[in-house]
């Protein structure tokens, strides 16, 4: 509770404050899981603590970075808005749609919750990385031939999660491609497009 | 109109910018960062109805990093002034549901306007509120809009909406039998992945919205006359856009407050929404409860059809409220009333054909009901009923809907595998369904430019901002069919009202068929500045010559020809535009689909598997089958969300949504996706853009209804209220 609290992606305070100061005493009915006496005192305690900066080396794309962040920065929010890296997206900005996946270290990991002092030495590979200059990555080339992006904003994270696939298992079955994908949301419902070319790359690259 | 031969229509293209699509490269709205921008965040209202006694905003602006707060008392800003229905500002006094805006925070990073938030002081007297539209109905229902809870409009938002034609009575009198019963269908968000976000920043006395919207220039229009400015001083941009399915049309409240904190701060503004902000702070699909009489023959032929119906369109109406499932209908005798109603509830308004698969979940779930107790097959129930005339009376431009029906219950296997409704043994039940759906095609305002280089590769500009239909990609292909040049020699520039003409937007599935026409009059238009350039080169009248493949050649002999590039290479640059606007003569133009379904359904978990999907559309011409197909299979699966798993629950007590998420919305996931088999039944239509009809909202409309009646099939039991959960099943198998 006490990290999770820490890490804005993740936090419920974070979701108490979307509803507003107001709804605190409320807003616990539909968590059902805080004691409302502390929730009260938590907004004006938080603020101030979790301001401290720290730095941090890690590894973008196979670029080294070192970064001033704030503690409650997130990974998704540090890669977009301090690195420029916006291909990854922030969806629900609470690890429940995936389109800020990225890999890291070769596991495809939601992004927005993960701190981004956290990374310290970590390896991150964003849609960006993908491409070998102009060749493209085949599941880029699988995912325009098979249409994968309708609105396209999934699209990145749909993407990420089938390299962390193919980088542990080279010839998935339709199954495993669903399964891999399954913590990706796509609101298009453009999935059988998605699953077809993740198949597609993998016997690409076989 | 005969099929005619294309070269770049009818195939399957990838998307023009599927590249940077897959890259990273496209820019949404929230990529955008400009310098010194501040980030925006919204407070809302926890209350579902109550007066704002006093705010104090003090504590929040001595945060440091706070540069603006803003709420009812220091902007008061219309929100869509130049709309149907009763005026409503960004920020309201009383609020009327839990999540209506209260204050608006700009700071130097997100962070810190969420922080500020919490300080904001509000005090509330609450009010009582009302959460059912049939309570709010009742004299003594706590009172939400000024003019009372039947909502008021105008014109087609007028309320109660009516409709009515043929003898009802006569109808009813010729029935050998008549049914009645009720549906409900439920709230459910459009969930687009993209939550809203808006990117504002002055010039001097000139904005610029970075909106995430369906329509630039509706947006445009909307924010100027919210904030008195003329239409030249606003810009709005949106060359991508992460999907809205109805809930981004035109300008929104946060575009116009990000605007209102920018012009307050002196800075660029970006005002992003969170998930929860999305889910109860804009809109969903209104609920509704739909009560049908029915009179039929005894070999199921509709005689007559009276709804009464309420839908729940929250504290604001914004849209219709309608319901017109019964449109794929043949329905001589017919009486509607729907009223629309306010409530202390997140807003009903546009989702996917707003007024359509709620409606034909009730209607066509009545009527496989009926063809059960009639001892009718629903192949032949719905066949013999289908839709022959627009309101029994009006031809349409084309329909091909028997043809769907035919195709789609050949592919599925209907005949071999239909049974009687709960015959399968066993503990995991087989059942089939069918339903029909479609969504009107209509003509309309559409305009687009063609710049020709003197190279030969030419520049469409039109307004639109492809919310994942691939309209950007459709628009290039009719330039390059039109214009008579590759695809690869067009370069498409959308969604700037600064550069490209006027578009109505993306919504009711119009990008097509209003932008369109304008694409082939402008290439009309520019072949013609062509040919005049030609004719002296290639010695001909300007009329002899014709444009194909890039080359310009005489039409009797082709062997005269010129590349187009050599052509205009000396006229700097030729520009063809054109406005169109076609009218239907007698005439109603619809798109139509036959949807089937089979389940498995668990009696014992009460979970179930869509274990195959078919769907038969009469779209007209397919102008580019990749992305057709793939938006035939996106409707289906938003339909399956809400026949299974989707609804906003609602605190009573409190009238807190409980449910604002993704996770617990329960969105259907990569391991619910059935195959989806997708057969077009093409044939021209006269008056479509090279033969096509409208396709983004027609697949959603059927869906619901197929699934439903595949659980009837495979259980027995009819279910009348959304969504068909494994609790519901349960409860009914069990007894």
């Amino acid at each position: 509770m006490e990290e999770e609290a820490k890490g804005k992606g993740v936090s419920r305070r974070d979701f108490l404050k979307g509803l507003g100061g107001g709804a605190i005493g409320t807003a616990v009915i539909s968590t059902g899981l805080l004691d409302p006496g502390k929730v009260e005192a938590y907004p004006t305690e938080s603020i101030g603590t979790s301001r401290g900066k720290s730095a941090v080396n890690l590894k973008v794309n196979g670029k080294a970075y070192r970064l001033e962040v704030e503690h409650r920065e997130t990974l998704a929010e540090a890669l977009r808005d301090q690195l420029g890296f916006t291909g990854t997206k922030i969806g629900c900005d609470r690890g429940e749609c995936g389109a800020c996946t990225v890999v890291i270290n070769g596991r495809n990991i939601y992004s927005c919750s993960q701190l981004a002092v956290w990374m310290q030495g970590k390896e991150i590979l964003t849609i960006e990385g993908l491409a070998k200059g102009d060749k493209l990555d085949p599941l880029q080339e699988a995912f325009i031939e098979h249409d994968g992006p309708q609105c396209g904003f999934c699209t990145s994270g749909q993407i990420m999660s089938g390299k962390a696939l193919l980088l542990r298992n080279a010839r998935p079955t339709e199954e495993q491609v669903r399964r891999a994908l399954s913590g990706n949301l796509c609101r298009c419902g453009n999935y059988n497009r998605e699953v077809a070319a993740v198949l597609a790359a993998a016997s690409k690259v076989r | 109109m005969a099929q005619k031969e294309f070269s770049v229509v009818g195939k399957k293209i990838p998307r023009i910018d599927g590249y940077e699509r897959v890259t990273g490269q496209a820019q949404y709205t929230g990529d955008y960062q400009l310098p010194g921008m501040l980030y925006a965040r919204v407070l809302r209202s926890p209350y579902p109805h109550a007066k704002i006694i006093s705010i104090d905003t003090s504590k929040a602006e001595k945060l440091p990093g706070v540069k603006a707060v803003i709420h009812h008392q220091n902007a008061q800003v219309p929100w869509a002034s130049g709309g149907h229905t009763h005026k409503r500002y960004i920020f309201n006094n009383p609020v009327r549901y839990v999540g209506d805006s209260v204050a608006a925070v700009a700071a130097t990073d997100r962070h810190i306007a969420e922080d500020a938030l919490a300080l904001i002081e509000v005090k509330y007297e609450k009010i009582s509120h009302v959460l059912d539209a049939k309570e709010a109905l009742k004299p003594d229902a706590p009172k939400i809009s000024p003019d009372g809870n039947l909502s008021v409009g105008k014109g087609s938002f007028s309320a109660p909406i009516t409709e009515e034609w043929g003898d009802l009575e006569k109808g009813f009198k010729e029935a050998d039998r008549t049914f009645e019963d009720t549906y409900i269908s439920k709230h459910v968000n459009n969930a687009q992945i993209e939550r809203r976000v808006s990117v504002a920043k002055w010039e001097g006395a000139k904005l610029t919205v970075w909106a995430s919207t369906q329509g630039v220039s509706n947006a445009r229009t909307d924010i100027a006359k919210d904030l008195d400015l003329p239409l030249s001083k606003v810009r709005v941009i949106c060359k991508y856009m992460g999907g809205g399915f109805g809930n981004k049309n035109q300008a929104q409240d946060y575009d116009l407050m990000a605007a209102v904190l920018a012009k307050v701060t002196g800075q660029p503004v970006k005002l992003e929404f969170t998930r929860e902000d999305d889910f109860i702070g804009m809109h969903g699909r209104w609920a509704s409860e739909q009560h049908y009489k029915i009179g039929v023959k005894k070999d199921g032929t509709i005689t007559a059809v009276d709804l009464d119906a309420v839908t729940n369109v929250g504290a604001y109406r914004k849209q219709s409220g309608n319901l017109s499932g019964t449109d794929f209908y043949q329905i001589p005798n017919f009486k509607k009333v729907v009223k629309p109603v306010h409530t202390n509830t997140v807003v009903g308004a546009n989702y996917r054909a707003p007024a359509y698969p709620q409606s034909v979940f009730g209607f066509a779930s009545f009527l496989d009901q009926i063809a059960h107790e009639l001892g009718v097959n629903p192949l032949d129930m719905f066949m013999r009923n289908r839709v022959r005339l627009y309101k029994s009376k009006t031809p349409f431009t084309s329909n091909f809907l028997e043809e769907c029906i035919v195709e789609g219950a050949k592919k599925i296997g209907w005949n071999e595998k239909w049974h009687k409704a709960g015959a399968t043994p066993g503990a995991k039940k087989h059942g089939i369904g069918m339903a029909l759906g479609g969504y009107p095609f209509r003509p309309g305002l559409g305009a687009a430019t063609i710049r020709v280089n003197p190279d030969g590769s030419a520049h469409v500009l039109v307004g639109v901002t492809d919310i994942g239909t691939g309209a950007k990609s459709t628009m290039a292909i009719i330039a390059a069919e039109a214009l008579g040049i590759p695809l690869n020699r067009i370069q498409l520039t959308n969604g700037d009202t600064d550069v490209t003409p006027f578009c109505i937007g993306e919504s009711g599935s119009r990008a097509t068929s209003f932008t369109g026409p304008a694409v082939i009059a402008a290439a009309e238009d520019v072949r013609r500045l062509i040919f005049n350039v030609a004719a002296p080169q290639l010695k001909a009248k300007a009329e002899d010559l014709d444009l194909k493949d890039g080359n310009v050649f005489v039409k009797s002999d082709p062997t005269q020809r010129l590349p187009l590039g050599r052509a205009v290479a000396r006229s700097g640059e030729l520009i063809g535009r054109a406005t169109t606007n076609p009218v239907f003569k007698g005439v109603e133009g619809k798109s139509f689909a036959a949807h089937f379904a089979e389940v498995e359904v668990d009696t014992w978990t009460g979970h179930v598997k869509i274990t195959r999907y078919v769907a038969a559309h009469d779209s007209g011409t397919i102008l580019n089958r990749l992305p057709a197909e793939s938006q035939i299979m996106g409707g289906v699966m938003q339909g399956i969300g809400m026949a299974l798993t989707e609804e906003l629950l609602i605190d009573r007590p409190t009238a807190i949504p409980l449910n604002p998420s993704y996770r617990d919305a329960k969105v259907p996931t990569h391991l619910e996706s059935p195959e989806v088999e997708v057969i077009f039944i093409e044939h021209s239509d006269p008056y479509g853009p090279f033969g096509g009809k409208v396709i983004g909202e027609p697949p959603i409309t059927p869906a619901v209804a197929t699934v439903a009646n595949a659980i009837f099939n495979a259980t027995g039991r009819r279910f009348k209220e959304l969504p068909i959960t494994p609790d519901k099943i349960l409860r009914a198998v069990r007894v």
